[in-house]
């Protein structure tokens, strides 16, 4: 077999994963980072407001939270979770794929607290005064004036964080969750008579990683652009 | 409580803290050098200089470190014959005189590591770079050229202690990350302080404490080394325009 034929063989499986186990490849790449962005996005918005908060103990804890998870190398963490926390010394017993979840997630929530926090100091006190003094409450002036602003300061860099976890997903195929790159190393395997065939599969790997990671910058890329000019016509709109 | 920690694990566990530390100044270094030279060729008058400038930072940031470590490591030598394969990367006088001065068995593996690892740090900072040096310090480069700068005097005075300022929170955390990605040379049988975590717990069992103990000195190093990194990068006598 050439090494084009066996990459065009090997293509629907780098994209969907083998056809006799459960859905795979790029596409659980693509999953398995949304679902942890997600629930990153949640935890950073408690610990990043955490950051600014009125009590002592509260931005103690959040300071905690983000060098904890930011100092350790996300390959450590993911043992961690699934080896020592998550086995089943716990009685927890989670599967690779809750583990590398749950880790990903983690680990994204630190980088998207700093995020948060910085998004939120950006919030002009003025904003947030005439709010307060409009009569709305806490709760309303964080998710209504304070985050809403904060939101459009802070979307280049979720962007970067998410393509940043994206590419680190790779990572999990250490647990042999069954995501693009594990999907490349079991099919090359230690077969010596595949060692043409390395080449051409880890340059594709490449390829689909650095094709999703360039489509998602466009696209938030397009996204900033027309919520500036939805600001600008706005702002018109108002005089 | 400890007694799991034998001489041989001790021996183990601080050889792969050397190799931790080497890989990560080696890498930081290179890609620093790097990251500043394809920065600088991104802000060049030269479209073809830019572009070049380009499509290294969007191919080297957008791969994953780690398929980057995969493949220079274990698919790249496969491009050559057997032959081939083992002169040029397992089986010469360079190799073997690395060899020796390392300790390390294939000795290859681990400057694919590095050489991968710099590649992808080299591509983030050369973007932190340019966004560091902006459009204040091109004006002063202007200005230091026509008073009579010659451009490389003009950049090591004017635009890399600009540009390395302005982005100094960025490269800090960009090059800790790039600390922790050396754990990702385990994958290609580098014996790094990770590898030697595992080899460890294969032979003691004790996985929970060494993870710990492992999640501790990673914790160590990351600190140490952002702090240092922030004192020189951000420290008032580097950036001083002399």
């Amino acid at each position: 077999m050439s090494p084009f034929e066996f990459l065009w063989r090997l293509l629907p499986n780098l994209l969907f994963g083998f056809p006799a186990q459960r859905p795979g490849g790029l596409a659980l790449s693509v999953f398995i980072a949304a679902l942890a962005i997600g629930a990153g996005f949640v935890l950073a918005l408690i610990v990043g407001a955490g950051r600014s908060s009125r009590w002592w103990i509260a931005r103690q804890l959040a300071a905690i939270y983000v060098e904890v998870f930011r100092g350790l190398p996300l390959l450590l963490l993911l043992l961690l979770i699934h080896q020592v926390i998550g086995g089943k010394r716990f009685g927890l017993d989670f599967s690779p794929l809750t583990s590398a979840l749950i880790t990903l997630a983690l680990y994204t929530s630190a980088y998207q607290a700093e995020i948060v926090r910085t998004g939120l100091a950006a919030v002009p006190q003025e904003v947030i005064d005439s709010a307060r003094l409009m009569g709305a409450g806490r709760w309303q002036v964080f998710f209504f004036v304070r985050l809403r602003y904060a939101l459009r300061v802070m979307l280049p860099a979720f962007t970067g964080q998410a393509i940043s976890l994206f590419k680190d997903s790779s990572v999990v195929v250490v647990l042999g969750v069954g995501e693009l790159t594990t999907v490349a190393r079991s099919a090359l395997g230690s077969d010596v008579r595949n060692a043409a065939y390395w080449v051409p599969v880890y340059m594709c790997v490449g390829l689909l990683y650095a094709g999703v990671a360039l489509a998602i910058s466009r696209l938030a890329a397009r996204w900033e652009r027309q919520a500036r000019v939805a600001d600008r016509l706005k702002n018109l709109a108002n005089l | 409580m400890f007694a799991w920690l034998t001489p041989e694990i001790i021996a183990l566990l601080m050889n792969g803290l050397g190799v931790t530390l080497a890989l990560t100044l080696i890498t930081s270094t290179a890609a620093l050098l790097l990251g500043v030279g394809v920065g600088w060729l991104r802000l060049s008058a030269s479209p073809l200089a830019r572009s070049l400038a380009v499509v290294y930072i969007e191919i080297f940031r957008n791969v994953p470190a780690l398929v980057g470590v995969i493949f220079w490591a274990y698919a790249f030598p496969n491009a050559f014959g057997p032959e081939a394969r083992r002169a040029l990367f397992f089986d010469n006088g360079f190799i073997q005189a690395l060899s020796q001065f390392t300790g390390l068995t294939i000795p290859y593996y681990a400057l694919a590591a590095a050489m991968a690892l710099t590649l992808n740090t080299s591509a983030y900072i050369a973007e932190l770079f340019r966004a560091g040096v902006g459009t204040l310090a091109r004006e002063h480069w202007e200005t230091a050229r026509t008073l009579g700068a010659s451009p490389l005097r003009a950049f090591r005075h004017v635009l890399l202690p600009h540009g390395l300022r302005a982005a100094s929170p960025a490269l800090v955390t960009r090059l800790v990350h790039n600390m922790k990605n050396t754990a990702l040379a385990s994958f290609v049988a580098v014996p790094e302080l990770f590898k030697a975590v595992q080899t460890s717990i294969t032979r003691s069992f004790h996985a929970v404490e060494l993870l710990l103990l492992a999640s501790i000195t990673y914790w160590l190093l990351s600190f140490t080394f952002a702090w240092l990194l922030h004192r020189w990068l951000a420290g008032p006598s580097r950036a001083s325009v002399r």
